[in-house]
């Protein structure tokens, strides 16, 4: 036993001596990950996505949603309702809903009368940084729908008339009811014949003004639902990972038998049993280095959230066992590496591509869907999806634990025995 | 402490091996010869329990077959392909293999074992960076981490410079001065004629000849040729007692330069065979 450990450290230290083997089984899965990610969240120089949902029309409301529209900075769509932006946000494909109120053309009325208009923002949690960024443009937008209502000097003078309602019902004594109509009555003049007060004092006075409020919202992400890009394509890194991992270690007998090296192996007290357990351990050590890996760096990196630990664990577990045993059969399969790493390439690389490592599983058409069942890929990364985004609970996650499972049994069980007889 | 009894190999309708039975005896180095394909390599892989024997017995030692675990602890082996693992430094190969083989303070093992073969100051390189010549004493180094007493050999000097020709024969000798029993297989007769105690002329999967070198060359090796320059010319005499021969040829006068070319390994192998060792 402490001499297939032995063999297995040495073969993960030749891995990691290895710069091409040790970028495909670590770098490159969390490339992927991080290209498919920004892929599927748009999270690009591009403008800011963004929904939007007007509840009641009105003419601010009209002026706002076609501001933001016009503006360079926002990609708009105005949804019918709030849960259709509210999914928009939820699939990643808007960074914020921005919720335009029925008290909103009340509120720009109100302006100068104590109201001020409200906004309503629900954004993801997981893009907090973009969100902070759409509220600093929405304000800037919405400030400059308000100036042109003010601007306007028959939008204005419908925004005075409030004002003179407010203070008819107000308490407020005579002089300063007095005090309060002089300016009013000094704002109605300047609206139609203009300002004759410096634009400096005018800045400085608006400086703290802010009309429109924003309440920012972070929309709950539901238990089935990915809360962004990267719980998919962190999860699409492990089909990467795990083939790496497999075709580094799959070509190792080969290499070992080519280098001479499994001919001092086997002349030394070390049966051939000891020896393939070895081979088997540094890929099963692999593959839940790298799945972990992948599941750390989403999780303090991208907000993937684990929902589900001791399954996570278990998870990680029978998928790297699983693809151990395709290791080996890989193994037994061929006496040269050329072979070995030829072979293994073609056909995992299919069973990568149709079990989830290109195009996610959620988003797969029925038919490779259907297809995806034969990969073992498909399993593993509908495993992690289980024990993440999707939360699912044991009685799901039975099937794909199975599955891997039986896999590795038969891999290890089946592979171990030809490549006995082979050397 | 080698003990080989009639064994065969074939593999398809080819006998590698047939029939090839020997000793080797602790503090004995014993050459086997013969050209590529004689059934040298595979006589090895069988003796070391890499390849089962068709028929046959091989025993090490005490501990029995050399497929046996407690055999194959008394076994070291270095192949004629260099079986190291280029990305590793020297010392991380032995080390390893120390480990394998559950030696105690592998490290401390390692160093002794590099120093013995002239790597120390190298210990840290990896093999990748080393001369055919420095692998090759790698190589040999690799088959003696666990100290074994029944030590075989394949073509250890192939290709390698007469600087490191020198340390990987000074080694062998060595290790047969300690009581090991040694198999050496080579293509170069010098070498066998060198160290070795006693020799096997192997050719087409059989044992032709076995024997020390002298009793080899005497029995099979044929006359010596005296050549005796002189005014008259050049007289070449076969001859079993070449001294005598000189003697006389001095003793008439007229001599110029008196030349002996004594049969060697080669020729032995040229008279069992009827071909050369190289062809």
């Amino acid at each position: 036993m402490r001499a297939a450990v032995f063999l297995a450290l040495k073969d993960l230290r030749l891995l990691m001596r290895d710069r091409a083997a040790a970028f495909f089984t670590f770098v490159f899965p969390l490339a992927i990950a991080l290209f498919f990610g920004y892929v599927f969240s748009g999270t690009t120089s591009e403008p800011l996505r963004v929904a939007a949902f007007v509840e009641q029309s009105s003419p601010a409301a009209t002026m706002l949603i076609k501001a933001l529209d016009e503006d360079g900075g926002f990609k708009l769509t105005v949804t019918d309702a709030r849960a259709a932006g509210e999914q928009l946000v939820r699939r990643g494909e808007a960074v914020g809903l921005l919720i335009v109120p029925a008290t909103y053309a009340e509120g720009i009325d109100g302006v100068f009368s104590g109201g001020g208009a409200k906004l309503g923002l629900v954004v993801d949690p997981s893009r907090r940084a973009e969100g902070a960024m759409l509220v600093g443009k929405i304000h800037e937008v919405a400030f400059r729908t308000v100036f042109a209502t003010v601007g306007d000097p028959v939008q204005f003078a419908r925004v005075l008339d409030r004002m003179e309602e407010s203070l008819k019902a107000s308490d407020l004594s005579f002089t300063d009811r007095l005090a309060i109509r002089t300016a009013m009555s000094r704002a109605r003049t300047m609206s139609t014949k203009g300002a004759d007060g410096s634009a400096a004092t005018q800045s400085q006075s608006l400086a703290d003004w802010k009309p429109v409020s924003v309440d920012i919202a972070e929309l709950s992400m539901r238990p089935g639902v990915p809360a962004n890009s990267f719980a998919i394509s962190f999860m699409q890194g492990i089909a990467w990972a795990l083939f790496g991992a497999v075709l580094s270690f799959g070509s190792g007998i080969a290499e070992e038998r080519q280098r001479g090296t499994l001919v001092r192996l086997l002349v030394s007290p070390m049966s051939p049993n000891q020896i393939l357990f070895g081979k088997a351990l540094a890929c099963f050590v692999t593959c839940l280095a790298t799945e972990w890996m992948l599941v750390f760096a989403g999780m303090f990196l991208f907000r993937v959230e684990v929902s589900h630990w001791p399954l996570m664990v278990a998870v990680t577990l029978v998928t790297a066992f699983g693809f151990s045993g395709i290791m080996m059969l890989l193994a037994a399969g061929f006496r040269t590496q050329g072979g070995t790493q030829g072979a293994g390439r073609a056909v995992l690389l299919v069973l990568a591509m149709i079990g989830g490592g290109t195009v996610p599983l959620v988003f797969m058409p029925p038919f490779l869907r259907v297809a995806s069942n034969l990969s073992p890929f498909k399993w593993a990364v509908m495993a992690a999806e289980g024990a993440t985004w999707r939360s699912w609970g044991m009685s799901e996650m039975l099937l794909p634990l199975a599955v891997l499972a039986a896999i590795g049994v038969f891999g290890l069980t089946v592979g171990t025995a030809l490549v006995r007889r082979s050397i | 402490m080698i003990r080989v009894r009639d064994i065969r190999k074939s593999f398809g309708s080819i006998a590698a091996v047939d029939g090839v039975t020997f000793d080797v005896h602790r503090g004995e180095i014993f050459g086997l010869l013969g050209p590529n394909g004689a059934g040298k390599s595979t006589a090895i892989a069988t003796c070391t329990g890499q390849l089962a024997p068709d028929s046959g017995s091989i025993e090490i030692g005490e501990a029995g077959s050399p497929r046996a675990a407690r055999a194959r602890a008394l076994i070291g082996l270095a192949p004629q392909q260099i079986a190291l693992y280029e990305e590793l430094t020297a010392r991380e190969n032995l080390v390893f293999l120390a480990r394998v083989h559950g030696i105690p303070e592998p490290v401390r093992r390692a160093d002794e074992l590099l120093d013995m073969v002239g790597l120390l100051p190298r210990a840290r390189d990896r093999v990748a960076t080393f001369s055919g010549g420095m692998q090759r004493r790698l190589n040999l180094a690799a088959a003696l981490v666990h100290n074994p007493t029944a030590i075989f050999l394949d073509e250890p000097t192939a290709g390698v410079d007469p600087q490191s020709r020198t340390a990987i024969l000074d080694v062998v000798q060595r290790l047969a001065n300690e009581g090991r029993a040694v198999i050496y297989t080579t293509h170069y007769m010098e070498e066998a004629q060198r160290i070795c105690s006693r020799v096997a002329i192997m050719d087409r999967g059989r044992v032709l000849a076995i024997g020390t070198v002298a009793e080899l060359i005497a029995e099979h090796g044929g006359d010596s040729v005296v050549t005796v320059d002189s005014l008259a010319g050049e007289h070449r005499v076969r001859t079993r007692e070449p001294l005598r021969e000189i003697e006389r040829a001095l003793a008439e006068g007229g001599a110029t330069a008196v030349r002996i070319e004594q049969p060697d390994l080669e020729m032995v192998f040229l008279a069992l065979t009827g071909r050369r060792l190289r062809d």
